[in-house]
């Protein structure tokens, strides 16, 4: 086992939403950080950055602005994360989230007090707090109705435009579709092929070729979300150019490229911020110093290696992060053992209605933390002086159904990140 | 002398009988013949000239290897010449040219000594190279103990029957009653005093050693026997070994050890005589041939192109000396498949075979092809060939008809579909006598119980990314391979070309979120294919239609 011996001032376990976001601000803060965790999440998300969408979602109602919705939230759910932060808080997180993300060149759009609709690849609307500027025309078209040409591949599976024309017909009459041969391969499509083929000046010159006979009356053309992997808004701005119409891209199905791209973002981020990450790693074993701190073990085999921290935050997210698993009777929580907040018995954890809209209640299993964010243990004290915890691995929520997830997530770092400073 | 005649006839004919042969199969059954034309003939005798002098006097080449190797060869090649001709072949060579010669005189009985010992310590310098290291003494096989014991046993013998001879009273005798006139009572006991003293002769009975009586033998000897005697002091290993024995020399004498021991001396030489044309005791003869041909060029030039016949010489100029096997850029694959035919040494053997047309079963022909297949031309191993051998040319030349004979079971299997790739290791595994060589992760459904069916391997993975048409040219992908193995289907999966693309970068493990290992997977997929292919791969010509 590599030895570490430098001393941390926290330790960020976890690189989703939340983990990312963490280990932003607290080396914006001027911390030491230091950030394990395997592909999280984010490799999965749609790219949208949702704050509140949905609420109760029993009834599935939508909410145009999120605010509100925090607000209707906040009151009918009181131990709903938000409940422990502010709005001003949630603004400046996702705000200075969004910044650094510009700066890094993916750049987001969106209203303040307003939710963006968007078009999802099965043809129905989404609404979210901030959109990549590459789905921006999307929204625009949307709104407008405008004569849009949704362009799909031959052989890329989970988008179809014909289902989305479908979908949409009756609300948006000058929304077509046409399926194209991808210029640069046939057969079986993967958008992260497909995204890098289209980094390529000449296969976007060809596929806009085949796309133009198609595109005669139309002033929008949306793209399933293949249009580059590392420079997305150069190839749209050189597609909008070789076309002369306003490109937008949508998500495809998870695992969408959106998701890569901002992983990218922060692998080329955070070491530039002085982070130190030790991607694709997880935590096995964590010891607690006499002085207090953290000694972890993270990864396996001839890699694994020992991190000392100060502080910690637990951004290890639900069951895809790993930050809970689910054992035969019980959900437990892996790196510390903290007690998990979920139904008493397992024939409690799903109702009978797999698709019920109120969702089940292992859906809001979580762990339990004080108004510091600080996990609690049995006893309903902090577990730890020196441990925080934010993202989906809190108790409480649907992010899933309420639309919350980003927002949530990149709050709650925030909240974490100013708690330990404190 | 009916014993030394007959035996003589009889060693020389089957060593001129064995050398036709063997020079008749020089030409070998070469498929791709080309033409031996000879312009630049002047050049050719220069460096053929230099060749004479450097390679085959001095050994140049093999002085390239290694000094413990080129000390060791010259020793004996020095040692044993000079016996040859000036000692087996006295009367021919020396009595030619020195018309006082006796075998007994200086500087010949010195000369033979010296010449006995360069020979002998050559020869435990060789022993020693070959025991010292653990892969030389893996390659070394019955005719290079042979050839080694057979030299020791002459020079032995010979020291043996010198050192008898010194000590024995009946050669003495012998001597004296030929060429010895005693003038008084006391001459011959005054003599043999004196030999006693000087030359080491053993008498059964003490004969008076005080100074009157040697200085008469001293007179004696100087009368009758100095003229074709010099003093056994000079024979520096035979006089020494004689004292050594002296506790038996009674036993010896009386036994008449000196003539036994020239039976022996004469019947090892004989064995040599007659095994020259065998194996490697014909690179005296073959490897000067072959050096002086080709010059130990490293390629041949444009007006020398191989010659079938030229061909043959290089392959019977190898000594075995096995510096090619121990430098071949390809000797880890031997270590792991413990095939002898991926060693040049050894791989020769078996193309000698192959092109003199004798028989070999198929398992040795699936070896030599697979040898012949694994080899990557990398020329190591003619650069560096003290003999001079154009391996490379030997190798290039051989491996497409040594594929027509015995395919390559990859070459099979990479004709037929994926699904036809299936069923054939299918039967491999039922047909071979083995339990599938490796069972581990492909076979153990937690291996991937917590997979998503997310692609995401398959997104990231550069093969798939290079393709233009995926599933057509890859035949599975791999989050669909990881898909059927978790369903048990794991024979469908063996045959995908998927599997045999991987270039093992290990992205996709390194991506997967559930931490399955598909790498590791694919890797093992294909090992399990390789040892039963291994274990039966003659069997891959068909299409696995007995399912």
């Amino acid at each position: 086992m590599t030895r570490n011996d430098d001393i941390y001032d926290v330790m960020v376990i976890g690189a989703g939403f939340a983990g990312m976001a963490a280990a932003l601000f607290a080396s914006a803060q001027g911390l030491k950080v230091v950030q394990t965790g395997a592909t999280g999440g984010i490799d999965f998300s749609t790219g949208f950055i949702d704050l509140m969408g949905v609420h109760p979602i029993a009834e599935g109602k939508r909410w145009q602005n999120p605010w509100l919705a925090i607000e209707a939230v906040i009151r009918d759910c009181p131990k709903h994360p938000y409940g422990l932060l502010s709005k001003d808080e949630i603004f400046e997180s996702v705000d200075t989230f969004t910044r650094f993300l510009a700066e890094q060149g993916l750049e987001y759009v969106g209203h303040f007090a307003r939710n963006t609709c968007s078009v999802t690849p099965a043809g129905t609307i989404k609404r979210t707090y901030r959109v990549p500027k590459t789905a921006w025309n999307g929204s625009l078209a949307l709104g407008k109705k405008a004569p849009t040409l949704i362009v799909d591949f031959h052989g890329l599976k989970g988008f179809s435009g014909t289902q989305l024309v479908e979908t949409q017909k009756h609300h948006w009459p000058e929304l077509k579709t046409v399926r194209i041969q991808f210029p640069g391969g046939h057969g079986e499509l993967y958008p992260e092929h497909m995204a890098w083929a289209l980094a390529d000046p000449t296969v976007q010159e060809k596929m806009i070729a085949a796309i133009m006979p198609h595109a005669v009356d139309v002033e929008y053309l949306g793209f399933p979300a293949v249009l580059g992997l590392n420079d997305p808004q150069k190839v749209v701005d050189h597609l909008a150019e070789l076309s002369g119409k306003h490109v937008f891209e949508i998500p495809t199905m998870p695992p969408s490229i959106a998701g890569p791209r901002l992983r990218a973002v922060f692998d080329r981020g955070l070491p530039s911020l002085g982070v130190c990450t030790h991607s694709q790693k997880m935590v096995t074993d964590v010891q607690v110093l006499d002085s207090g701190m953290f000694e972890f073990s993270v990864g396996t085999g001839a890699a694994k290696l020992s991190v000392t921290a100060k502080k910690a935050i637990l951004a290890t997210g639900r069951f895809f992060g790993k930050g809970l698993q689910a054992e035969r009777k019980k959900l437990v929580e892996p790196v510390f053992d903290l007690p998990v907040v979920q139904p008493e018995a397992r024939e409690q954890w799903h109702g009978q209605e797999f698709f019920a809209p109120q969702g089940h209640p292992v859906n809001s299993a979580g762990i339990e933390v004080d108004e510091r964010l600080r996990p609690m243990d049995a006893s309903g004290r902090p577990a730890y002086d020196n441990l925080y915890a934010a993202g989906a691995i809190l108790a409480h929520h649907d992010w899933m159904r309420m639309k919350c997830g980003a927002g949530l997530a990149i709050a709650t770092a925030y909240k974490a990140v100013k708690e330990l400073m404190r | 002398m009916i014993f030394f005649d007959i035996g003589l006839t009889l060693a020389l004919s089957i060593c001129v009988i064995g050398i036709v042969y063997r020079v008749a199969r020089w030409s070998g059954k070469w498929t791709s013949r080309t033409p031996h034309l000879s312009s630049g003939f002047f050049l050719w005798i220069v460096r053929a000239v230099k060749a004479v002098i450097l390679d085959v006097l001095f050994l140049a080449r093999s002085g390239r290897t290694s000094f413990l190797r080129w000390l060791a060869h010259s020793l004996v090649f020095f040692g044993f010449m000079g016996l040859l001709l000036f000692h087996a072949m006295d009367e021919t060579v020396t009595a030619t040219f020195f018309p006082f010669y006796e075998s007994t005189l200086d500087p010949w009985q010195f000369l033979r000594n010296l010449f006995g010992a360069m020979t002998l310590v050559g020869l435990a310098l060789m022993v020693y190279r070959r025991v010292r290291s653990t892969k030389l003494r893996l390659l070394t096989h019955f005719q290079d103990w042979a050839a080694l014991l057979i030299i020791g046993c002459i020079l032995l013998s010979g020291f043996l029957l010198e050192a008898s001879k010194i000590m024995s009273p009946a050669v003495f005798d012998r001597m004296t009653d030929e060429y010895f006139v005693p003038g008084e009572v006391g001459d011959l006991t005054a003599l043999k005093a004196y030999w006693a003293h000087e030359y080491g002769v053993v008498f059964s009975v003490e004969y008076p050693r005080d100074e009157e009586t040697l200085e008469l033998g001293a007179s004696l000897d100087e009368d009758s026997c100095v003229d074709c005697h010099a003093s056994t002091a000079t024979a520096f290993v035979s006089r020494p070994l004689a004292t050594a024995l002296g506790p038996v020399a009674f036993a010896l004498n009386t036994s008449r050890a000196d003539q036994v021991f020239w039976y022996f001396h004469v019947i090892f030489c004989f064995i040599a005589l007659a095994a020259l044309p065998f194996g490697k005791f014909f690179h005296p003869v073959s490897t000067p041939i072959n050096l002086v041909a080709r010059q130990g060029r490293r390629d041949d030039l444009e007006e020398f192109q191989p010659s079938d016949v030229l061909r043959g010489v290089g392959m019977d100029a190898c000594t075995r000396c096995g510096e090619c096997s121990l430098h071949c850029s390809v000797a880890p694959a031997f270590t792991v498949l413990g095939n002898q035919n991926i060693l040049p040494s050894e791989k020769l053997v078996s193309l000698k075979q192959f092109q003199t047309g004798e028989q070999m079963s198929q398992a040795s022909l699936t070896a030599f092809s697979e040898g012949s297949r694994i080899c990557t031309e990398c020329l190591r191993c003619t650069d560096l060939c003290p003999s001079g051998i154009n391996l490379q040319d030997l190798w290039i030349a051989s491996k497409a008809q040594i594929t027509k004979r015995a395919p390559s079971p990859n070459d099979l299997l990479r004709k037929k579909t994926a699904a036809q790739r299936a069923r054939v290791f299918d039967d491999l595994c039922k047909s071979s006598s083995i339990l599938p060589a490796v069972a581990g992760l492909a076979d153990d459904s937690a291996s991937y119980w917590a997979c998503v069916q997310c692609t995401t391997c398959t997104s990231v993975c550069p093969v798939v990314a290079v393709c233009e048409d995926p599933s057509r040219d890859l035949d599975l992908l791999p989050q669909q391979i990881m898909n059927l193995l978790r369903m048990g289907l794991k024979e469908e999966t063996l045959g995908a070309r998927m599997v045999w693309s991987c270039t093992t970068c290990y992205k996709c493990q390194e991506h997967c979120p559930q931490n399955i290992r598909v790498a590791d997977v694919l890797y093992e997929l294909r090992n399990t294919v390789a040892a039963r292919v291994r274990d039966g791969g003659a069997s891959c010509e068909g299409n696995g239609e007995s399912l």
